[in-house]
Formats: C-alpha cells, sequence, structure tokens
C-alpha cells in the first residue's frame, strides 16, 4: 500500500523519501556521464574527451580553473556587472512602478513601453547595447539593465496595484492621508511581492550575463567560458557551469534568507 | 414586543421628514463652502445637528445599476443615549452601500442624487471620525498587533511613546493580553483576535460613528456573542453611534436599539423599529422569550416583504 500511494496523484512523499528520490536522480546521471565518458584511451569512449570531459576530469580540472583562468576574478567581474546593471535597474524600476501602481493613469501611461521592454528578446537586445554604448564595461551594465528594468517596473507595479483595496479603504477611514496610505499600506503591504520579484530577477540578470561576456569581453564567467572552449578545455568549461549553478543556488539562498529576517509575517517563502 | 414597530416605508416621523426636506436644500447650498466636517449647517428644529442624516438617497453606478434609491433617515444627537443602529436585509440590498456613503468611500461615494451628511456637513471624504470595521480580516499584514492599533494615531502624527501607552490600554479593552499578543502578527492570530484588533484600532481614534460590515459574521457562535457584548460596551464608552449591518436577526436585535429593514435591489429602508436595549449578556439575553418573541416578530416583518417583493416583481 504505502509504496503504491507513493505514485498517487499529488501525494506528497515524506522529506526523506524525496530526499532519496533526488539524490537517486543524480547518480543516474553522474553513471550515464561517466559511462559515456568512460574508457582507457579516447577512442574506446562513447563520447570523444574533445567533445565532453569525464567526471573526473572535471574535477582535475578546477585547480587549472582557479589558478590559470582566474577563476575567482571572473565571478568578481561578473557579479559586479550584474550588481551594477541591476542595481540601477532597482534604482529606477522600483520608484516608478510605486508611482504607476499607485496612480493608474501613470499606469495606462508607461503600460505600452513596459510591454515593449518585456516581449523583445533579450538576446535581441545585445546588438542594440552594442550599437549604443560599445564593446566595454558600460555595455554590459547597460544591457543587464535594459534586460531587467522593464520587468522591475512591471512586477513592482503589479504587486502595488494588487494590493486590496479594502486596506486602502481601512487606511482612509483611520485618518490616513493619500501619501500615507502610499507609504504605510501600498508599499508596506507589496514590499515582499517586490522583493520576491528582485530575487527572481537578479537570478536571471546573472544568467544574462554570460550573454553579454560570451560576445566580448575581457573576463567574466562567460569570458572563461568561451576560452576554454576556443582553447579545447571543455574540462574548465563544465566545471565553470558547475561554479554558476552552485553561485546561483547561494546567491538565491542569501536572497531566501534575508526575506525570512524581513518579513516575519509572511509565511509563504518558497 | 415592549416597543411596537414605528413608522414605515421612507423612514422616520413625520417631524424629522420635514426638516429633512428643509435641510436638504440647505445643504445643498453650503456643499461648496463647507468641506470636511467642522461648519455645522443650522438645522432647523434641534440644537445640535444629527449625527447622521440621509435625505432622498439614491446610488446608480455607471453600468445603470441602482444600488440603492430614495433612502431618507434620521440619527439624531443624544449625548449619554448613543445609538446602535442595526441594518437586516437581503443580499445586495444596498445595505452595504449606505454604510460606504457614511464613510465617504468610493466609487458608492458621491450619491447620485440626494444627501449625506455627518455632524451636519456634507460628507466629502473618510475621515477618522467615522471608523470602519469590515467582514474581511482587514489587519495589516506587516504589522503586529500594537502596530495595527496604533494606525491611526501614527498618522496623526502622535508621539510614539504616548501611542504605545494609549494603544496597550486598548489592546486589554478589547479582551486582548498585552504581553502574549501585542508582538504578535495577524497571521498568528484567529478570526475573533483580528476582529479585537480591528476595533480597538477604529476605537482608538474615537470616532463619532462607527461603521460595521457583518464584522462578526465569519466567527463562531460563542465568540459572536463575546464581541457583541464587548461592542455594546465599548461604543458606550466611546460615545460613538454605530451602524452595524448584521445577516443575523438575534445579532440585529441585541446589539441594536433601532433596526432598519432594507428591501432588496434597489434597497430602500422598508421598515424602522426601535428594539430593546442590550441590557444583559448575549448569551443570556438572546434566549430569554421576550427576546425571542421579537426576533420571530422581526423574522415574520423580513419574510413578509421577501414574499410581498417576490409577488410583486
Amino acid at each position: 500500500m504505502a509504496s503504491r500511494s507513493l505514485f498517487a496523484l499529488r501525494v506528497i512523499p515524506p522529506l526523506a523519501v524525496r530526499q532519496v528520490a533526488g539524490a537517486l536522480s543524480i547518480a543516474v546521471i553522474l553513471l550515464i556521464w561517466w559511462w559515456l565518458t568512460s574508457g582507457a584511451t579516447p577512442e574506446a569512449r562513447v563520447i570523444s574527451p574533445s567533445v565532453f570531459p569525464s567526471p573526473t576530469e572535471v574535477i582535475a580540472g578546477f585547480p587549472g580553473l582557479v589558478s590559470e583562468r582566474n577563476l575567482i576574478g571572473g565571478i568578481a567581474a561578473s557579479l559586479n556587472r550584474v550588481f551594477l546593471g541591476f542595481g540601477l535597474a532597482l534604482l529606477i524600476g522600483v520608484p516608478l512602478g510605486i508611482v504607476a501602481g499607485s496612480y493608474r493613469i501613470v499606469g495606462a501611461a508607461a503600460q505600452p513601453i513596459s510591454l515593449f521592454g518585456r516581449t523583445i528578446p533579450v538576446a535581441a537586445l545585445l546588438p542594440l547595447s552594442l550599437q549604443m554604448f560599445g564593446i566595454g564595461e558600460l555595455q554590459k551594465v547597460m544591457f543587464i539593465f535594459m534586460a531587467t528594468a522593464p520587468f522591475v517596473f512591471h512586477d513592482t507595479a503589479r504587486a502595488i496595484a494588487g494590493v486590496h483595496d479594502r486596506y486602502v479603504d481601512t487606511a482612509q477611514t483611520l485618518g490616513a492621508k493619500p501619501r500615507q496610505v502610499m507609504s504605510k499600506v501600498l508599499i508596506a503591504l507589496a514590499l515582499p511581492d517586490i522583493y520576491a520579484c528582485v530575487r527572481t530577477m537578479f537570478g536571471i540578470a546573472f544568467g544574462y550575463i554570460m550573454l553579454a561576456e560570451v560576445v566580448d569581453a575581457k573576463a567574466g564567467l562567460g569570458f572563461i567560458m568561451l576560452q576554454s572552449q576556443r582553447r579545447g578545455m571543455p574540462e574548465h568549461l563544465v566545471g565553470t557551469l558547475f561554479v554558476i549553478s552552485a553561485l546561483a543556488f547561494g546567491i538565491d539562498a542569501l536572497f531566501k534568507f534575508f526575506q525570512r529576517g524581513l518579513f516575519p509575517y509572511r509565511d509563504d517563502h518558497a | 414586543m415592549r416597543e411596537p414597530p414605528i413608522g414605515a416605508d421612507t423612514g422616520a416621523t413625520g417631524a424629522s421628514g420635514a426638516t429633512g426636506a428643509t435641510d436638504g436644500t440647505d445643504a445643498t447650498g453650503a456643499t461648496g463652502a463647507t468641506v470636511a466636517g467642522t461648519t455645522p449647517v443650522a438645522p432647523s428644529a434641534s440644537a445640535t445637528p444629527p449625527v447622521v442624516k440621509f435625505d432622498r438617497v439614491a446610488k446608480t453606478y455607471e453600468g445603470g445599476n441602482t444600488a440603492i434609491r430614495d433612502v431618507t433617515f434620521q440619527v439624531d444627537d443624544r449625548p449619554g443615549q448613543m445609538e446602535i443602529v442595526s441594518i437586516l436585509g437581503p443580499s445586495g440590498c444596498g445595505k452595504s452601500t449606505v454604510l460606504r456613503l457614511i464613510a465617504g468611500l468610493s466609487p458608492q461615494h458621491p450619491p447620485t442624487s440626494g444627501t449625506v451628511e455627518v455632524m451636519g456637513a456634507p460628507v466629502s471624504a473618510p475621515g477618522a471620525d467615522r471608523g470602519f470595521v469590515f467582514q474581511d480580516y482587514t489587519s495589516f499584514d506587516n504589522r503586529t498587533v500594537e502596530d495595527n492599533i496604533a494606525f491611526g494615531l501614527e498618522c496623526q502624527g502622535m508621539p510614539q511613546h504616548q501611542r504605545r501607552e494609549l494603544t496597550r490600554e486598548w489592546i486589554k479593552k478589547v479582551g486582548l493580553d498585552v504581553d502574549r499578543d501585542a508582538g504578535k502578527y495577524p497571521h498568528e492570530l484567529s478570526g475573533g483576535m483580528r476582529q479585537r484588533v480591528a476595533l480597538a484600532r477604529t476605537l482608538i481614534l474615537k470616532p463619532r460613528v462607527i461603521l460595521m460590515d457583518e464584522p462578526f459574521g465569519a466567527l463562531d457562535p460563542k465568540t459572536r456573542y463575546a464581541m457583541q457584548d464587548q461592542l455594546v460596551a465599548l461604543a458606550h464608552e466611546v460615545q460613538a453611534t454605530v451602524f452595524l449591518v448584521t445577516h443575523s436577526i438575534e445579532e440585529a436585535v441585541y446589539v441594536g436599539d433601532r433596526l432598519f429593514i432594507f428591501s432588496n435591489a434597489p434597497g430602500t429602508i422598508l421598515r424602522q423599529m426601535s428594539t430593546p436595549h442590550p441590557e444583559r449578556p448575549a448569551r443570556v439575553m438572546q434566549r430569554e422569550p421576550s427576546f425571542l418573541d421579537i426576533v420571530f416578530e422581526v423574522r415574520d416583518i423580513v419574510e413578509g416583504l421577501e414574499m410581498s417583493i417576490k409577488a410583486g416583481s
């Protein structure tokens, strides 16, 4: 009975079972990876080492990735660009979003621009950013800004507009003036949702930066991957992928940690 | 049965109806000059203006849907004898519209025709003199019990130490525990506790009028009795006139001193009657045969009205 009920629709298995299921899937993938890339000579392998490295090669290549390829410096360069570009997007997108969400007329006016910004494929912004800002640092920062600002604006406006009228009614009958309704009710109640948007968008921006860095860069994680590919060192390329994944997970965990501390009254932290 | 139903249809007595008509014109003339409730429009009869006065008020929305029509009533200012007015009626009969018009909340405010006056001045905007307690829990999620109750005082700019003292006093008054509950967030509270917070948050501002839209509708019977008693006691303490919209005839008869029975959409007052004053605790008094007689009488009236409406339409 018990084993069968695990496969019933929408049944949530115990934590231990879920963890075992996760570990099992990792093990299966590692096993397939190992099998596809094992063999005494390159010719004996199902997949050639020049196409995809074996797990041991990736681990063995790690010290070189840090020392020769300056992994730490690359991480710093990439994060710095994301912080600047996304920071600028927050600086402009959040206040504008608050105004647009509070005053529906402003929201209506901003709607077409926001829609335009959100529907353009992010890859299509790349040539434009190169055209406008050249190939230096500015272009990378502005690319992140262009790619994220419309979403930050839109999500903020939506979070503010999503605060139920009942709260506004209540505040007004408690004597709150429009300015107080905005600061003490609209912004205060929308803040957890705005934060959740920032958390998601930062993760996405961190992904976008690779795109800018493989086009033309002197440093950064995207640059490291491109160089590894060009120099025929797939173990460094795959190693960097794992680093990116771990970094993204770590950053999100950090956001989540602060989310719990900042908004103890919201128990829907995912 | 002690007090027979008085009046019929468009409310009140002949006398107040007459003053209503003359006041109506006065008020319309003064609308431009009078802003939020400080300049009383001199009434023709009594020394102080009525607390709330509706004169042939109608509200039709943009889509052509009429919520209320021809609502006329008057609640006089009688210091020491604050009235609680219960409003009964079928769903969608415009009971909430009446409350929101008094509060000055859009889109119900402004009325399509007629005048709504509070303390002699036309209602122009919401204000802390007319508190509102909603059925849905409207505690601000980001504020603790203490900070929720202090919200209005904070908006007035009262210094924090003063605010804190007064807030703690009110936490006790609505039956919450300062040490245990003051620091809790709304999601940690039961429905009854949330409504206590809402009540304290409104009453702490000493409003002249308290508007309550089915505030206890979602509570279990035991909590409901306790809240009814608390409401009666506290409303008298702050000397506020209460308008209570409810679906429960028992609650309407018990809590109210006066009862308005509304007809279906478009809503209008079909019947006004006085009901006995809540002299004993809710769970005691609401079991007494004399009380139940009145409840059955009201139930007969309400059902009779519903039947006649169905037959008429």
